[in-house]
């Protein structure tokens, strides 16, 4: 047992609620009055028994009350240690997951701008355009000292040569076309060698962008450093002329002929919408009240390297821009993935500090920023309102998984004290009996023992059964928040990839193919849909059909005989791209079985291919995109089963469900098998978009406790219906 | 007089104070081999050998295991218990100390002479002496002469 100076939790701590204090007291007197109590009986020992022999046998028992009265009394102390100590760690453990699914989704999105970058580099439109710029003695000037009117009347009076605004124009269209199909960025730029911007996306800055020089930019003269298309830069959080706010911008080289390995020619700028981005991630996971504003005393922001706020849920309390009003540690964590915690009073409330640094993503090493979670300390011990027992006795709970042996070592020995204290005062019931008239004086003496005994013990298994409640509403509580860090991070995923299909179907070798209709022109189309699968890891196939839905370029030769011979016009992916009139729409096809590949099942999402590249217009075929589904979401339901002390939890298992409650993808599938109907509690299926449940259920005799959210989509994707759900074996 | 209570399985019975030695929790139970199987075995209590009876298997029901719960009675043998003065009815055991098994003691409680009733004849079971009537409850009073007797047959 535990010294009374390990104690975090004494009952003086400011964390103990009033009626844990009040708890406290009422035991600790109660047992503190057995000791008046047993001097009385070594009193009347001498007083009814001149046999020494008897005196002694009520001495010793006296004495044993006494030291399991002292006994109850430092196991009661310790035991609201534990209480708290228990609610403590699962709080933290909450507030660090939330913490690190932050810098994990930040981190996510990034490495898909970094793909997107290189990639976009590559387009002809762009390389032709720069290259023409270059060479231009008429080109565009550097309009940077100038007024906002001098800018106006300098690009109403160009006189660019008309093959150049052509170009121009074209570059702009194409700037435009991506980033409508990806809404995440604010604008895009492609600069010539000189530095000045030629083209960008945003119409409405397209006056004050095109001609800005932008030189002594680093993100400009990094791209302009990097080695072949593989490679790129991304400026931290910084100031650029090309827009009023602060910018994160990824910058790679174009190169000549659109070619990874051919000559610098310009570079290209993509300004990614951070801040916005960033907000969508601060504030979710943040408690609101009924007016959807964030609870007081919760916090979250990012810090940089040099512990700079860069953005902000509270802009108030922790301004962006600003050093951070925190202790050195919280910002100077120096290694990858590692957390720091603390308590500490943030604006006059002891608040808890979690600071979680990015690892990075696959090949994205990151910036190095820090998330950081601030939630009031009292929100750590908050009782929930929730008093659902889910049928589960508190007997069943106390013995169950989900408490920890610490807990239920006290349990025991609780039990065990109370059950000696009964002993001893039934031996001494006995005792007292054997003297016959003289011992009757002892038995109101036993009695009010067994009723002390009785009374504090029953306390505290009140107070047990509490803690195990309470313990399972937190781990319910840490299943839901798990569940939805899952099924955001897919509908984050799945969002990159409906702009990547939107995009690809305007790209100009598809349309040109499908209208010339020429073997020739559909090789060009497989070998730009190769090119594109080598660049993205994720897809297992890329292909093209035509008007009847014939299978007419893909970008794996291994497949493509096969795939030439099939005919898909009775696919739920090709019949709903064929229907699409405009390039900023897409189809999904939900994951199943399809013949397109041999054992997999796929998820494809299709895009359609517009008559000469128009955006709005007639489909001529369709662009299919089998996506490697199981291969993103399988690491991910990985990444959040259920943990403790960062090891997994025996028997805890993830799961996808889609619209039809069928299992899509699972880390367990002897139990919850891909492609079986799952048999979940109602409230579990039924859930609104964004919404989370939790609760208990039982499979196969195991009961289990479950966590489950549906999907809530993200920015224009709204997501499939899909849900994702994680459960863990109470037994 | 005071009875002290206990649980086979939920059923609650009795045995009068005046005729236990004691309760204990932890005594050390030897096996005795060719020992009728409702004999948990020996234990020594002091110098003393005593007999313990599993009353699960007394009453032919599940064995009463050792748990944190279970316990131990004692009981008086004859001569000891001669010397117990103001009996509410003649108390018997046997010459030797026994002990009896059980899953679970309760309350210690007081029944009045008036409030023990015979046994319903139908119902009559060797170890039965009484039934009496607390608050709402039943509770058997047994006779522990007759539980050794039986193992002697």
């Amino acid at each position: 047992m535990k010294q009374a100076n390990d104690i975090k939790f004494n009952i003086y701590n400011p964390v103990i609620t009033y009626e844990h204090r009040a708890a406290f007291d009422q035991i600790v007197s109660q047992l503190q009055e057995i000791f008046p109590i047993c001097n009385h009986g070594k009193c009347k020992a001498l007083e009814v028994s001149d046999d020494p022999q008897k005196q002694k046998q009520i001495n010793d028992l006296m004495e044993k009350v006494e030291f399991f009265s002292n006994s109850l009394i430092t196991i009661t102390r310790v035991f609201f240690d534990q209480l708290y100590r228990a609610k403590e760690g699962s709080s933290q453990s909450i507030a660090r997951s939330t913490a690190m699914i932050k810098t994990a989704m930040i981190e996510r999105n990034l490495l898909e701008r970094t793909c997107d970058v290189r990639w976009w580099a590559l387009e002809k439109a762009f390389s032709e355009c720069i290259t023409l710029s270059n060479n231009s003695s008429t080109g565009i000037k550097n309009v940077n000292n100038k007024s906002q009117d001098e800018k106006l009347q300098e690009t109403k009076n160009k006189t660019l040569d008309p093959e150049l605004k052509t170009s121009v124009e074209f570059a702009c269209r194409r700037l435009e076309d991506i980033r409508n199909s990806y809404t995440l960025y604010r604008d895009l730029v492609i600069v010539n060698l000189n530095g000045i911007v030629v083209a960008n996306s945003n119409e409405n800055r397209r006056n004050a962008v095109i001609g800005v020089k932008v030189s002594d930019e680093d993100w400009f003269k990094r791209a302009l450093k990097t080695k072949d298309g593989t490679e790129y830069y991304v400026q931290d959080i910084s100031s650029s002329k090309l827009e009023g706010v602060d910018s994160l911008i990824y910058s790679t080289a174009i190169r000549s002929n659109g070619n990874e390995q051919g000559e610098v020619i310009g570079v290209m700028g993509v300004l990614f919408d951070f801040q916005g981005e960033s907000q969508i991630i601060l504030n979710d996971y943040l408690p609101q009240d009924s007016n959807a504003s964030t609870l007081d005393g919760w916090y979250s922001f990012f810090t940089n390297l040099n512990g700079i706020v860069i953005s902000s849920s509270d802009e108030y309390a922790f301004p962006s821009g600003s050093m951070v009003q925190l202790p050195n540690k919280h910002w100077s964590l120096n290694s990858s993935g590692e957390i720091f915690t603390s308590t500490t009073v943030i604006r006059g409330k002891r608040s808890l500090v979690v600071s979680s640094k990015s690892e990075g993503f696959d090949e994205y090493k990151g910036l190095g920023w820090i998330s950081h979670l601030i939630l009031p300390e009292s929100a750590m011990f908050e009782r929930s309102n929730d008093k659902n027992n889910y049928g589960i006795s508190p007997q069943e709970l106390m013995n169950s998984k989900l408490i920890p042996d610490l807990n239920k070592e006290t349990y025991k020995k609780i039990q065990q004290n109370k059950g000696d204290i009964q002993l001893i005062s039934i031996n001494g019931i006995i005792l007292a009996t054997d003297l016959g008239k003289a011992g009757t004086s002892f038995i109101p003496i036993f009695d009010q023992i067994t009723a002390t005994g009785n009374s504090t013990t029953g306390t505290m298994e009140g107070l047990l059964s509490e803690m195990s409640s309470d313990m399972l509403e937190q781990n319910l509580k840490a299943l839901e928040n798990f569940s939805k860090q899952a099924i955001d991070l897919i509908d984050r995923n799945l969002f990159e990839r409906a702009a990547d299909v939107r995009w690809w179907s305007t790209d100009h070798v598809f349309w040109e193919g499908l209208m010339e209709n020429s073997n020739e022109k559909y090789d060009d189309a497989s070998k730009r849909l190769g090119i594109i699968n080598a660049s993205y890891t994720m897809y297992r196939d890329l292909i093209v059909a035509d008007l009847n839905g014939r299978i007419v370029a893909s970008s794996k030769s291994v497949n493509r005989d096969k795939l030439k011979r099939m005919n898909v016009s009775e696919h739920s992916w090709f019949k709903q791209g064929i229907q699409i009139a405009r390039s900023v729409e897409f189809g999904i096809q939900d994951v199943s079985n399809s013949d397109l590949e041999n054992n997999d099942t796929s998820l494809i999402y299709c895009g359609a291919i517009i008559e000469n590249g128009a955006r709005e217009g007639k489909a001529i075929g369709v662009l299919g995109i089998l996506f490697d589904w199981e291969a993103l979401a399988v690491p991910i339901l990985n990444g959040v089963l259920p943990r403790i002390n960062d090891q997994k939890v025996e028997g805890g298992a993830a799961f996808y469900v889609n619209s039809k409650n069928i299992i899509i993808a699972t880390t367990a599938d002897e139990i919850f098998k891909v492609g079986a109907h799952v048999d979940l509690p109602e409230k579990n299926l039924n859930l609104e978009p964004g919404e989370a449940a939790s609760g208990v259920f039982e499979l196969n005799d195991k009961r289990y406790i479950i966590g489950s959210s549906k999907t809530q989509g993200y920015r224009e994707y709204k997501g499939l219906v899909w849900s994702a759900h994680v459960v863990r074996p109470m037994e | 007089m005071l009875y002290s209570t206990f649980y086979l399985d939920d059923k609650l019975m009795g045995l009068p104070i005046p005729s236990i030695l004691e309760i204990g929790r932890s005594f050390k139970i030897h096996p005795v081999k060719g020992a009728p199987n409702v004999i948990d075995g020996l234990i020594n209590l002091r110098g003393k050998v005593v007999t313990i009876i599993n009353l699960g298997l007394a009453f032919d029901v599940e064995k009463v295991e050792p748990t944190e719960e279970s316990r131990i009675y004692i009981l008086k043998n004859n001569s000891e218990l001669k010397k117990v003065e103001d009996s509410d009815f003649v108390l018997q055991t046997s010459p030797d100390n026994i002990g009896i098994h059980v899953s679970r003691i309760a309350d210690v409680i007081n029944v009045e002479k008036d409030g023990l009733n015979p046994v319903p004849a139908n119902i009559n079971h060797p170890f039965y002496k009484y039934v009496a009537r607390f608050n709402d409850e039943f509770i058997t009073i047994l006779e522990p002469s007759n539980m050794l007797n039986l193992n002697e047959q």
